[in-house]
């Protein structure tokens, strides 16, 4: 993984954003006016993204606010409410130097102290997440009104990746320095420094956002209205598609057996870009601690027993990917070596006789996400059931699953991560004994143990040095490849579906997430 | 004129006792037909009917068998159907019988408690209580029946006044027999027949409300029902029309056939009140 | 003076039992797995103790069951129905916004079906002996017998998608920016789909209804009377047997009417209504204790409300029935 450890200067960055964007422009020049009429599932519960962790609220509020970084679908940073940053090179202190014309949506100046209150006050007592990345900071001030620098306590390579609008969205200390976070009645109608403004939600129906006639980059955003519907039913938003009411539908809105017949219609378009930051990854928890799953030749049984290629194909579409190990293939640090394990039911038998294995009822616990994931329930269960392990089904609604994921109740469960873009933000929390914890449905839930893991992740995450990280990072993989604390199932793809007459609607690794910045419609 | 004359006399009946008997014969011969699982993926997915052959119905999304689910489903949708309309009798019964015999405070008890489930939306307190227990057969069985006894429970309590005091009833009293013997033996076999009517209505209305509760995703994941089939395939009602037409036809005619036989049966047994009810 | 302590004694159950559902319904949906909290923090994709914890306290979930029980009921007591714990916003609020959508749906829906129904019952109970009363009850009882969200997912691709005549979703189109008469007329063209979906089960039900009663109550002495004194038979059907032939059907009407609300859940669902059936659905899943037991709370008031409306219809209709009789 190459780092960019000092970028400096407008020219730079400027010319960063250039190389991004060319390919998806092609030559014609964005044109002003026309409204995106987007589907949004389900509504999300408070679009004040730094208070609300939520997808849908990402993805709607993405326009409203803004991180101090985008990132391009190789991870590598670009300018936003920072037009440059430079990091030492002991790799203790990041310096940004931030945009001096920005103003908030209620016409205040925005400065250094908001970028302070929000990293330092706002989100350390709201998001666990950023919580959790800033642990690795000692300090955060503000030079002037237009320079920030954090000072880390020791190096950690990964905090680049940060900056990004739903893991450090800049909040108005204006409005917010001492009031109740919780209950400030901002809440209600959110002030960012994004391209566009919240203008009215009618709950249950549509959420409108304005162009933000103010905005900072000159020009942008090119779009008059956001529209965001909100349609429970996965056929109805198929069908409000179809007939012209929306123009864009962003992963996750219809199922995946309506993909294709929908992107294969006259002047519809599909891209997987847009979820590099994030990778997905489904897995299914094996509960390390008791009954067969603790058995690791179980494990290994259960991964020679899924036909993930079946499911892929099937029930995706042939879209995704067919993981090799526990790390995406997307990632700088990813072995590309690795042998995956083959679909072979013998050899899951063999293994299973080996260990005596006596047909003990296994409970399978699926995602109540929606069809495509009920359906991969039942592939898997045929799967283990072909190969003589006993499956019960479980099934229970989203607050049931995370409650008995949070409790260790399960055997084996569905479950997708985000792995982000670097191995110590997402996927070290899956298999360090130290993030055992009961509570969360994001630790490491399955109990795998094993300090040599532990010890090669703690190092990897603070070395300085990219070739002796990559070392590090491929003997994790390698030792978590023949242990399988956990199956590594999919690689998803987030297809996001749209008319072909929407331009440059995504154009960062952050996808739809990052705001509609660059989205303009042809007339 | 008896009972199975008056039952023959209404055509729409003798076509839905058909009806129903094939759809009970399926359900019995299902385990022969199609002894494998109806889970297993045995051909291509998405086969329109009688595309290859040994698949009159075609195959589903995963390549599973739809013949095979229709069998299985058929068993299911049956069962859940039964048993929740016995576990309903079975507390609508004897509590409007206990409140229309005895009367007085214990009615005005019972009737409040009965009142209190029939003000909370039907369909919402079924949804409720199948999340809270989590999906299953179990639980799905417990919360239509939950939401189906206070009908049973105030049809009893009505025959239960309108009985008691009969000349045989009073006779009954007179010769000193217990409470329990009179409800048991004397008045509850004379209110047998409208209950058995609004039973046959029941079973149907309960398969309504399995396939209602298995659209909203809250199936028991290891049965397959036809609920389950018309909500598994109405995600791709667009690709393949046939995965929710054929069970929802099979709802169909079965609820209708069971409504037939109620009519019928209604005929039969109370012929004197000619379907007043 | 009996009329009014009469009235005070229904209000006064009323209350009870609406207290009783609440209690009822408190410890129904605390029974179930998982908290709003942690329905929360799973939908944050990351989480950890301090958040959690933070968030139970918030929202009061870490006092023991009975505190919170006292907390709410005497809320609700001074009409005072909590916060949404997801939505940051009173749950009055929240209700009061989505109520006017279900009652206009369900309102629609069951005019429809009751009017429809009548008549088709009627027609059908005159024509009992001819192929069109046949083939009236066969379609009543097909209707009957059709899952509604079958009938509902049909209408949409068949009106909205094939043929595009009506909208296939929502209350009215987003972006139009209509007032006044041409807001109410784009209202309307939404509704028709789901209020006829959702009307045509409770359709076939009326007409079944009617039919039966109407041709139960032709066979009682008093028709026979009048026919003996030689009334005409459009007379008689009016007068006599429609007339006493409705009251069963208002009784069942009354009932449903209050069902409707809560059983609008499916059409809400498909056609995107933002009604409170699907605010109910979703207060379930995420576990939003206080936004559910409001919405119960509503839904069981509209029962009780619609079922005090029957009695008084019905005195009206029924002249048999006196004051005090129950």
């Amino acid at each position: 993984m190459t780092l960019l450890s000092s970028v400096t200067g407008r020219l730079t960055a400027a010319a960063l954003s250039l190389a991004v964007a060319l390919p998806a422009v092609a030559q014609e020049t964005p044109q002003s006016g026309g409204v995106a009429n987007v589907a949004i599932q389900p509504e999300p519960p408070g679009l004040m993204l730094p208070l609300v962790q939520n997808a849908p609220t990402q993805r709607v509020a993405g326009n409203i606010f803004e991180g101090l970084l985008r990132y391009d679908a190789d991870l590598k940073p670009m300018p936003q409410l920072a037009t440059s940053w430079e990091i030492s090179d002991d790799g203790l202190a990041y310096t940004f130097h931030l945009h001096p014309d920005v103003i908030w949506h209620d016409g205040e100046a925005f400065s250094a102290a908001d970028v302070v209150f929000s990293a330092d006050v706002f989100l350390r007592e709201t998001n666990p997440r950023t919580r959790a990345i800033l642990d690795h900071v000692a300090s955060i001030e503000a030079p002037d009104d237009e320079t920030v620098v954090f000072t880390l306590k020791q190096p950690f390579p990964a905090f680049i990746q940060a900056f990004e609008v739903g893991t450090l969205p800049i909040v108005p200390k204006h409005l917010y320095e001492g009031t109740d976070f919780y209950h400030n009645p901002a809440n209600n109608h959110p002030i960012g420094t994004g391209p566009f403004e919240f203008a009215k939600w009618d709950r249950g129906s549509v959420i409108e956002l304005d162009k933000n006639p103010d905005y900072y980059e000159a020009g942008k955003p090119y779009l008059d209205k956001i529209y965001w519907h909100v349609i429970p039913d996965a056929a109805s938003r198929a069908a409000a598609y179809e007939n012209g009411t929306l123009n864009i539908m962003p992963a996750g809105s219809v199922e995946n057996f309506d993909i294709p017949r929908l992107a294969e219609m006259d002047g519809s378009c599909m891209t997987e870009a847009g979820n590099e930051y994030f990778n997905p990854f489904a897995m299914l928890w094996l509960n390390n601690r008791e009954g067969p799953t603790a058995d690791k030749r179980f494990r290994q049984a259960v991964m020679y027993a899924l036909d993930r290629d079946f499911a892929r194909n099937v029930l995706w579409n042939g879209l995704g990917k067919v993981p090799n190990g526990p790390f995406s293939s997307t990632l700088a640090a990813h072995d590309d070596d690795l042998q995956p394990y083959p679909y072979d039911p013998d050899k899951a038998e063999e293994l299973l006789d080996e260990m005596g294995y006596d047909g003990e009822p296994v409970r399978l616990l699926p995602l109540p996400y929606g069809e495509t994931w009920t359906r991969w329930a039942e592939a898997v269960r045929q799967n283990l059931e072909d190969v003589g392990i006993n499956i019960e089904t479980e099934s229970s609604d989203v607050a049931g699953w995370n409650q008995k994921i949070s409790d260790w109740d399960y055997d084996i469960a569905f479950t997708y991560l985000f792995q982000y873009g670097d191995p110590s933000l997402g996927i070290a929390r899956t298999y360090v004994s130290s993030n055992i914890a009961k509570g969360s449905p994001w630790n490491n839930v399955e109990g795998y143990e094993n300090p040599e893991i532990d010890k090669l992740f703690a190092d990897a995450a603070v070395e300085n040095d990219a070739d002796k990280r990559q070392a590090m990072y491929d003997q994790i993989q390698q030792t978590l490849h023949d242990d399988v604390p956990l199956a590594w199932i999919m690689e998803l793809a987030q297809p996001t579906i749209y008319r072909c007459s929407v331009h440059d609607l995504i154009t960062t690794g952050i996808g739809l997430n990052d705001g509609f910045k660059n989205a303009w419609i042809e007339q | 004129m008896n009972f199975f004359k008056r039952f023959a006399q209404n055509r729409g009946a003798l076509v839905g006792l058909v009806i129903l008997g094939l759809v009970v014969v399926l359900a019995l011969l299902a385990p022969l037909l199609y002894p494998d699982s109806p889970w297993r993926m045995v051909q291509r997915p998405f086969l329109a009917p009688g595309e290859v052959s040994g698949f009159w119905l075609g195959t589903d999304v995963m390549g599973r068998d739809v013949a095979a689910g229709l069998a299985h489903g058929a068993w299911v949708s049956l069962l859940i159907g039964l048993i929740s309309t016995v576990v309903a009798l079975a507390i609508g019964v004897p509590l409007g019988a206990l409140a229309g015999y005895f009367g007085g405070k214990i009615d005005d008890a019972l009737m409040r408690f009965t009142e209190f489930f029939q003000t909370i939306p039907n369909f919402a307190l079924a949804i409720v209580l199948v999340a809270i227990m989590e999906p299953s057969t179990f639980s799905i069985v417990l919360a239509i029946a939950i939401v189906s006894w206070p009908p049973v429970a105030r049809l009893v309590r009505g025959e239960f006044l309108s009985i008691k005091h009969r000349e045989y009833v009073e006779a009954a009293r007179l010769v000193g027999q217990t409470h329990r013997d009179i409800i048991i033996k004397q008045i509850l076999p004379n209110t047998l027949s409208p209950v058995i009517v609004l039973a046959s209505l029941m079973v149907a209305t309960a398969i309504l409300l399995e396939s209602s509760l298995s659209f909203l995703g809250l199936g028991d994941p290891d049965t397959m029902s036809w609920g389950y089939m018309i909500g598994a395939a109405r995600t791709v009602m667009r690709q393949a029309w046939w995965l929710s037409v054929i069970p929802g036809v099979a709802i169909l005619l079965t609820v209708l056939a069971l409504n037939l036989v109620g009519e019928g049966l209604d005929d039969a047994l109370n012929p004197q009140l000619a379907r007043a009810r | 003076m009996a009329y009014v302590s009469l009235i005070l004694g229904r209000v006064g159950k009323a209350v009870i039992v609406l207290l009783a559902i609440l209690v009822f319904n408190f410890f129904l949906i605390h029974a179930a797995p998982g908290d709003p909290a942690a329905v929360m923090a799973g939908e944050a994709g990351a989480t950890d103790q301090q958040f959690l914890d933070d968030l139970r306290e918030r929202f009061g979930l870490d006092q023991p069951l009975p505190v919170q029980l006292w907390r709410y009921m005497s809320g609700v007591l001074q009409l005072d129905f909590g916060y949404s714990y997801r939505q940051q916003m009173p749950v009055l609020d929240l209700i009061l916004d989505r109520l006017p959508a279900t009652l206009l749906l369900t309102g629609a829906a069951f005019c429809i079906s009751l009017l429809f129904g009548i008549i088709a019952g009627t027609l059908a109970a005159m024509r009992a002996k001819r192929p069109s009363g046949s083939i009236i009850m066969g379609l009543a009882l097909l209707f009957y017998a059709t899952p509604l969200y079958w009938v509902a997912m049909m209408a949409v691709l068949v009106f909205s998608v094939t043929l595009d005549w009506l909208p296939a979703y929502g209350y009215s189109t987003v972006g139009a920016g209509y007032t006044g008469l041409a807001h109410a007329g784009d209202v309307a063209v939404h509704l028709i789909l789901p209020a006829l979906t959702l009307g045509l089960f409770f359709m076939a039900v009326y007409t079944r209804m009617t039919r039966t009663s109407m041709l139960s109550v032709s066979q009682q002495d008093f028709v026979k009377t009048a026919r003996a004194k030689g009334l005409a038979p459009g007379v008689i059907q009016r007068r006599h047997i429609l007339r006493n032939a409705l009251l069963p059907i208002i009784t069942l009407a009354g009932l449903q009417a209050g069902q409707m609300v809560g059983g609008a859940v499916l059409t809400e669902t498909v056609f995107a209504w933002p009604g409170i059936g699907r605010l109910m659905y979703e207060a379930l899943m995420q576990r939003d204790y206080n936004l559910l037991l409001g919405i119960f709370f509503f839904c069981a008031l509209l029962v009780i409300l619609f079922n005090m409306l029957t009695d008084v219809i019905y005195r009206l209709a029924d002249p048999r029935i006196k004051q005090g009789a129950t």
